[in-house]
C-alpha cells in the first residue's frame, strides 16, 4: 500500500512540475479566429505571407468553434487571459467594446485604409465615435430564386420581382399547395425580418436611441412579412418549430424564393440547383438589406496595439481582399478590390455588392442578442396569429427600451 | 389465452415502441455519418449513395484521431483519480472520526448545491495564476475532488459490516489494509459507477475544456465537434460520423463495467 501511495504522490508531483513556457523571441500576437475550413486554408497562408513582411512579429491563430467563441473571451477578459486579436461577430463587438475590453485604434494609422472600406462594414466597427476593429467579413441578405422553378411557373428566370407587389404575384404563380411548393420560404428572427423593416423606412432605433419598432413604417415592414403567411398563403411556414428551415427547403425545391447571403452560393451550386440571385425587392423606402459579418478586433489588455493594428491593415489591405473575394466569393470589405474580383468565377458577387449599397447599418449597441431574444418571441406570436402585429411590436419596444435602458445605466456606472 | 400473456405482450410492445423513440437519434446519427455532405435531410432514411468519406474527413482534414488521444487521457485519468480520491475519502468519514467530521461532510454536501457553472470562472482564475493554461494539469486537475462521489460511496461504505472490518483490525490489519482488501472489494459495484460516472463526465465536457485551452492540438473531442458548426453552415454528416466514432470508448467501458455490476450483483449481498 505504501508503494501505492508513492507511486500516487511521484505521479501528481511530476505532473506539477512539467510543464513550463518557453520564452519566445521578438513579438508573438495570439489571434482567436473562427474561420470555416476553406477560409483557414486562405488566412494561413496569408498569416505566413506578413510573418515574411514583417520580420520581428509571429502571429500564433487558434481556431475556436464558431458558437464557443463568446464565452470564451468573456471568461478571459475576466481572468486577463484574452487574445491579442479576436475574430468576432459584428453583433459582439459592441458589446465588449462598451465595456472597455477593445482598443481604440484611431491613433494607430487606421486612417490610411478607413477611406477605402465599404462604409456598411466600417461602420460595425465604430462604437461611440471610435473604431474598435476593422472588418473582416461584411454580408447582407439578397432574394435567391429557383431559376427552373419560375420557368415552370411561367416567369421570367431573367427577371425576378423588383417590388414587393411585384414579388406576391410571383410567390402565387409559384405557390402550388397540392405539391407542398411555396414562393417563399422566411425566418422570423430580427435579423432576418430587417430586410422588410428597412425597405418600409423602419428601423430598430429611432435618431434619439429610443426603440422604434412600433413606428407606423416597422410595423408595416412586419405586417407585410405577416401577411406573406398569414394573408396571402405564399410562404412555406419555414419558420415554424417543425417546419422545413428556408435554405434547406430551397435546396430541397420546395421553396421557390428564400433571403440567403454569399455563404451559400457553393452549397447550392454544389447541389446543382439552377438559382440566380437578385436584390432584395423595393418597398415604399426603396431597397433595403440588413448587414452582418465580421471583425477583427484588439484587445485593450495586449501589450502590442501598434503591431496588432498594422495586421489588421494588412488584412483590410486590396490585395488580400481581392485575393480573398476571388478565392471564397465573399464580399471584398475594401471596395479598392471590386474592381478585381474576377467576375465569371463569382457570377453573383456583383450583386451582392450591389446590395451592399443599400445595406443599412445595425445600431450599435452592445445589447444586440437580447434585443433579438426579446423581440422574436413577439414576432413569432404575431405570425402565430396569437397577437396582431401592432400590439407585438408595441411589447417588443417595451422590451427593447427596459434593454437600452439598462444599458445605459452599465455605461454610465462605467466612466 | 391467459391473462398474464397478454400483459406481457403489451408491455413488450410498450418497451419496443419506448425503445425505438430513444434509439432513434443514434440510429439516425449512424446513417447520415454515411450521407452525402448536402443530403441529411433528404426525406428518404438511408443514403442513395453511401460514402466512407466522412469518417475519413473527420480523422484527414480535422484531426479528430489528435482530439480522441486527448479526450482519452483526460477522461481515463481524471476518472481513475477521482474515483481513487472519493474512495480514500469516503474511507475516511465511514470508518473513522476526526475533528469536525460531520460539519466538514455538511460543507462539503452544500457545495454541491451551487450550480457547477458558478465555479467555472473562479477556477478559471486559480488554474491561470497556477501558470497551468494550455496543460493537461488544467484539464484533469479541477474536477478531482468529486463530492458526488464521496456521497455515493460514502453512503455504499455505510452499509459494510462493521464487524468484517473489526475482525480485520484483531487480524492486525492497519487502515490501509481493511482499505485494501475489505472496503475496496466488497465496495466495486459503486467504485465501478462511480468511474463510469467520472468517465462520462469528462469525455463529454465541453465548456471547461474550450476555455482552459488554446491550443488546437489539446483539444478534445466535444471542442472539436464544435468547430463542424461553422459560421452559416453545420457540417452535418461530417459531425455524425465524429460523433459515431466518440461513442464507441464510452460504449467499450459501459459493457465492461456492466459485467462488474452484473458480477458484483450476483456475488450476493454482504453476508454476516
Amino acid at each position: 500500500m505504501k508503494r501505492l501511495v508513492l507511486v500516487i504522490v511521484a505521479l501528481t508531483v511530476g505532473l506539477a512540475g512539467c510543464g513550463g513556457q518557453k520564452t519566445k523571441q521578438g513579438i508573438t500576437l495570439t489571434i482567436w479566429e473562427t474561420y470555416n475550413t476553406e477560409e483557414r486554408a486562405i488566412f494561413l497562408p496569408l498569416v505566413q505571407q506578413f510573418e515574411q513582411a514583417n520580420p520581428g512579429i509571429k502571429l500564433e491563430p487558434v481556431s475556436i468553434p464558431f458558437d464557443g467563441l463568446e464565452p470564451k473571451i468573456l471568461t478571459s477578459l475576466a481572468t486577463g487571459t484574452a487574445p491579442d486579436i479576436a475574430r468576432v461577430d459584428v453583433g459582439f463587438l459592441p458589446k465588449v467594446a462598451i465595456r472597455g475590453a477593445l482598443a481604440p485604434l484611431d491613433s494607430y494609422g487606421i486612417g490610411t485604409v478607413t477611406g477605402q472600406l465599404r462604409p456598411v462594414a466600417l461602420a460595425s466597427c465604430v462604437v461611440g465615435g471610435k473604431t474598435y476593429g476593422l472588418p473582416d467579413q461584411v454580408n447582407g441578405l439578397c432574394l435567391f430564386y429557383n431559376r427552373e422553378m419560375f420557368t415552370r411557373a411561367g416567369l421570367d428566370p431573367t427577371k425576378p420581382p423588383e417590388t414587393w407587389q411585384a414579388f406576391v404575384e410571383y410567390a402565387r404563380k409559384l405557390t402550388d399547395k397540392q405539391t407542398g411548393t411555396f414562393g417563399f420560404g422566411m425566418r422570423n428572427s430580427l435579423w432576418w425580418s430587417l430586410p422588410f423593416i428597412y425597405s418600409f423606412g423602419g428601423d430598430i432605433l429611432d435618431a434619439n436611441g429610443k426603440c422604434a419598432l412600433a413606428g407606423e413604417q416597422a410595423v408595416a415592414g412586419f405586417q407585410f412579412k405577416v401577411d406573406l403567411y398569414a394573408k396571402y398563403g405564399v410562404e412555406g411556414g419555414a419558420w415554424r418549430a417543425g417546419g422545413i428551415r428556408d435554405d434547406l427547403g430551397f435546396q430541397s425545391r420546395k421553396y421557390a424564393m428564400v433571403f440567403n447571403g454569399p455563404w451559400a452560393v457553393k452549397g447550392l451550386q454544389d447541389a446543382g440547383i439552377d438559382f440566380g440571385v437578385a436584390l432584395i425587392p423595393s418597398g415604399p423606402a426603396g431597397h433595403a438589406t440588413n448587414v452582418g459579418g465580421n471583425d477583427l478586433v484588439v484587445f485593450a489588455t495586449s501589450k502590442h496595439p501598434a503591431e496588432a493594428a498594422k495586421f489588421l491593415m494588412f488584412m483590410v489591405s486590396t490585395d488580400v481582399q481581392a485575393k480573398w473575394a476571388n478565392s471564397l466569393g465573399q464580399i471584398p470589405v475594401n471596395v479598392a478590390a471590386d474592381p478585381l474580383v474576377d467576375q465569371t468565377k463569382h457570377p453573383y458577387l456583383k450583386v451582392f455588392m450591389e446590395q451592399m449599397k443599400y445595406a443599412k447599418p445595425r445600431a450599435q449597441t452592445g445589447s444586440y442578442p437580447d434585443i433579438e431574444n426579446a423581440v422574436n418571441p413577439e414576432m413569432q406570436a404575431a405570425l402565430d396569429s396569437k397577437k396582431s402585429v401592432e400590439e407585438a411590436m408595441e411589447s417588443a419596444a417595451k422590451l427593447v427600451d427596459g434593454i437600452l435602458a439598462e444599458e445605459a445605466d452599465l455605461k454610465a456606472s462605467l466612466k | 389465452m391467459p391473462k398474464g400473456t397478454a400483459k406481457t405482450i403489451v408491455l413488450y410492445v410498450a418497451l419496443a415502441a419506448a425503445a425505438v423513440v430513444v434509439l432513434f437519434p443514434f440510429f439516425w446519427m449512424l446513417v447520415t455519418a454515411f450521407k452525402q455532405p448536402g443530403h441529411e435531410f433528404d426525406p428518404q432514411i438511408f443514403p442513395k449513395n453511401p460514402t466512407l468519406d466522412n469518417f475519413r474527413r473527420v480523422f484527414a482534414e480535422f484531426g479528430f484521431l489528435r482530439y480522441f488521444a486527448n479526450s482519452v487521457i483526460v477522461a481515463v485519468t481524471a476518472g481513475v483519480f477521482a474515483t481513487l480520491f472519493a474512495t480514500l475519502a469516503a474511507y475516511a468519514f465511514s470508518f473513522k472520526n476526526f475533528i469536525m467530521k460531520d460539519k466538514l461532510f455538511a460543507v462539503l454536501i452544500a457545495s454541491m448545491m451551487v450550480p457547477g457553472l458558478m465555479y467555472v470562472v473562479p477556477q478559471f482564475a486559480i488554474v491561470k495564476k497556477l501558470g497551468w493554461m494550455n496543460t493537461y494539469r488544467a484539464m484533469i486537475v479541477p474536477h478531482l475532488a468529486n463530492v458526488f462521489g464521496l456521497f455515493l460511496l460514502k453512503q455504499y461504505m455505510e452499509t459494510i459490516p462493521r464487524s468484517l472490518v473489526d475482525a480485520a483490525r484483531i487480524d492486525g490489519a492497519n487502515d490501509l489494509a481493511i482499505y485494501r482488501r475489505v472496503v475496496v472489494p466488497l465496495s466495486l459495484p459503486v467504485i465501478a459507477t462511480l468511474f463510469l460516472l467520472t468517465f462520462q463526465f469528462h469525455w463529454s465536457n465541453f465548456l471547461w475544456q474550450l476555455i482552459v485551452t488554446n491550443r488546437e492540438s489539446l483539444y478534445t473531442v466535444p471542442v472539436g465537434l464544435a468547430m463542424f458548426k461553422q459560421a452559416h453552415e453545420e457540417l452535418y454528416t461530417l459531425k455524425m460520423a465524429a460523433s459515431a466514432v466518440s461513442l464507441v470508448p464510452i460504449a467499450i467501458i459501459f459493457i465492461f463495467a456492466q459485467r462488474y455490476f452484473i458480477e458484483g450483483m450476483t456475488q450476493g449481498a454482504i453476508k454476516e
